[in-house]
């Protein structure tokens, strides 16, 4: 058991190693480089002197700044008709990368310098919150849902409830917070919800209700999304359960259904919850990262998103490797609570 | 007297995709009265009028081509990606489940010939006596390693085997360390994408799901007696891979592929809708709908696009339904 968690540990480390290094190695192997499209956003608003050695005097002072003098990896092809490989050791940029990382630092951001690691940390005050207050509130709520699904097998309302929420399985992130953004934070429409600004400075009571009212539309579109992946696999495998031949036995000596489904088939279809919910975790993430974009929350969603568009690669490649990192873990930790919850699955020797 | 009949959000879900496919294949040639990505400025967020017949949206550019041209991008990005996708995922699936780790032996002379071609494909220095031996030794070892026929009835030759399971189990791991949008995300943060490298991009980041499916899939057809026929009569195993095993292997995913284009589909209008990636004058149902944060109140903006991806992966879901299930007959009472 024990050699066994090791080797997966070592296997997710490899894997969140390899998806980093893969987003670092082909974000610097672009034919454009990042201090040219940084120059090139900021050519039209700044007045650069005319002639090509300002320029390329410019493109070196800021690629020395960011770091991008050394070169990539440890050998590289040169320019021009040779295409001779040259071994350049360890001053290349992906050795200090990971000599950074190792050290427990990810480097700078190219937009204003601020250390990563805080960046992140400040973005996960926000999200943390968010993503885990919507798994719990998702969860609760199928486990009602599913409950009563498969109470019965027909009827009206319970076929409009499939149909929604096969809909909805279907629908993207931002298409649901688009929609409840337009619904009922729409100063045209519905203005119930606030979707953007900042506090009212009336004191810390009144800011945390307009921070609860806020976070409001954010949950629910993010509920919503994982809600059809944990309720219908849940329905479908307690209407399993009550085809048993313990629970025909439960019905027969007198228990009503509600308590059949509960007491005796809940606890059995439970299991593969677990799974879902580690396979949920991605939809999750990816969710914050639209659902913050939509309803201007300062989460690390955000952060990734703004990052990626304004090509700021430190900030993008320590985004990867925590969500790698936090995704790997969750999987391990699902397996662990499997073995813990159902002895038979435990790996033999 | 039973007659076979799909039901009818089949015909609906085919005719709405069939509807989408010819718009975006005719799109050049249809009479539309304004270019997607050019901007009308004298009408800014005008609603729908006789002269835009589905409105402008804030940036003054006119819906209906919008509408069109992202169906344009679903038969132009989309559909081949997942084409790509389904076949690699497929191959490297199938075989992964009918080899395994240890099945599929090369010999052992491939090894040098493919360090040969690499290191000539990479231009790595070379020296011409290293050269020479390096040849002399991988000639000697094909030579041994010919088949001949030895006195224990085995071809001999001495063979390694290539771990091909552990290989593509890896590279689905890898990738899906990290959620499709993210990764899409930060791979496609430089400046804007070519499209072909965007469809290639597409590709990587959906082949493991259906990898997974096949090669799940091939582990339990591998083990039948028809394919346990088809070795026991002589045929080459790449033989019974392909004509034998995949076609029922692949049997899940005419189900499978359209909902691996929904998938497809809903990422690369959220990647429009966030701004990444491609470049501002390519217009999708996505890139429209970022505008209408702009103005909250143009619901045209909203509505045209967003039903249109709304019916269109809701017609991909009814559509993949309508594959896994098989044709249903019903008695004739009525």
């Amino acid at each position: 058991m024990r050699w066994w968690l090791l080797a997966r540990l070592g296997r997710a480390v490899l894997a969140a190693w390899g998806i980093a290094s893969l987003v670092f190695l082909g974000s610097r192997l672009l034919p454009v480089s990042p201090e040219q499209l940084s120059l090139r956003e900021t050519d039209d608003l700044t007045y650069l002197p005319d002639g090509t050695q300002t320029l390329a005097a410019a493109q070196l002072a800021s690629r020395q700044r960011l770091g991008l003098a050394e070169p990539v990896f440890y050998w590289t092809r040169l320019p021009g008709p040779t295409n001779q490989w040259q071994w350049h050791g360890p001053h290349n940029q992906y050795h200090h990368w990971l000599g950074q990382l190792l050290r427990g630092s990810l480097g700078t951001s190219y937009r204003d310098g601020q250390p990563v690691t805080r960046l992140l940390a400040q973005a996960l005050i926000v999200s943390v919150p968010l993503a885990g207050g919507a798994a719990v509130l998702a969860t609760g709520l199928a486990l009602g849902l599913a409950l009563y699904l498969a109470r019965a097998a027909r009827g009206k309302r319970r076929a409009g409830l499939r149909a929604a929420l096969a809909a909805l399985q279907m629908t993207p992130v931002f298409l649901v917070s688009l929609a409840l953004l337009l619904l009922f934070a729409n100063p045209d429409l519905l203005n119930l919800m606030p979707a953007a600004g900042r506090a009212p400075a009336a004191g810390p009571l009144a800011a945390a209700g307009y921070w609860a009212a806020r976070a409001v539309l954010p949950l629910l579109s993010l509920v919503l999304v994982v809600l059809p992946e944990l309720t219908l696999p849940l329905a479908a495998a307690l209407r399993y359960e009550l085809s048993a031949g313990y629970a025909t036995t439960a019905r027969a000596k007198g228990l009503p259904l509600r308590r059949v489904l509960r007491q005796h088939a809940l606890p059995n279809a439970i299991l593969p919850l677990f799974t879902i919910l580690t396979e949920l975790l991605p939809t999750l993430v990816a969710g914050t990262v639209v659902v913050e974009v939509v309803f201007a929350l300062p989460g690390s969603g955000r952060l990734l998103a703004e990052a990626a568009a304004t090509h700021d690669y430190p900030v993008v490649v320590g985004g990867v490797l925590l969500v790698a990192a936090v995704r790997l873990l969750g999987l391990v930790l699902a397996d662990v609570l499997y073995f813990v919850v159902d002895p038979r699955l435990r790996p033999t020797a | 007297m039973t007659h076979r009949r799909r039901p009818l959000a089949y015909w609906l879900a085919l005719s709405w995709l069939g509807l989408i496919i010819v718009a975006g294949l005719l799109a050049p040639w249809l009479p539309l009265p304004y270019p997607a990505a050019t901007p009308d400025l004298l009408h800014i967020s005008t609603p729908p009028s006789a002269l835009h017949y589905l409105g402008t949206d804030p940036l003054g550019r006119d819906v209906l081509a919008g509408l069109v041209a992202g169906a344009r991008q679903l038969v132009r990005l989309s559909l081949p990606a997942v084409g790509l996708a389904t076949a690699l995922g497929a191959a490297a699936g199938g075989a992964a489940g009918f080899w395994g780790n240890s099945r599929l032996r090369l010999p052992l002379a491939v090894l040098p010939w493919l360090l040969g071609l690499a290191w000539w494909q990479l231009a790595l220095p070379t020296r011409p006596g290293l050269t020479l031996a390096f040849g002399v030794g991988a000639l000697a070892l094909t030579l041994g390693s010919l088949p001949r026929h030895r006195p224990g009835g085995r071809a001999g030759g001495r063979t390694f085997a290539l771990p091909l399971d552990g290989l593509v189990l890896g590279a689905t791991a890898m990738l899906g360390a990290v959620p499709r949008l993210i990764l899409l995300a930060a791979l496609a943060a430089g400046p804007p994408l070519s499209a072909p490298l965007l469809l290639g991009l597409l590709a990587l980041v959906a082949w493991p799901e259906t990898a997974r499916l096949v090669r799940a899939q091939m582990l339990r057809v591998r083990v039948l007696p028809f394919l346990e026929a088809a070795r026991a009569s002589g045929l080459p195993g790449w033989r019974v891979w392909l004509r034998h095993a995949m076609p029922h292997a692949c049997q899940p995913l005419y189900a499978f592929a359209p909902l691996t284009l929904a998938g497809l589909v809903g990422l690369e209008n959220t990647l429009a809708f966030l701004g990444i990636g491609q470049s501002p004058d390519v217009v999708s149902w996505g890139s429209q709908l970022t505008t209408v944060r702009q103005d909250p109140a143009a619901w045209w903006v909203a509505l045209g696009p967003g039903l249109a991806l709304f019916c269109t992966l809701l017609a991909l879901q009814q559509l993949g339904r309508s594959l896994a299930t098989p044709i249903t007959s019903y008695p004739k009472n009525t």
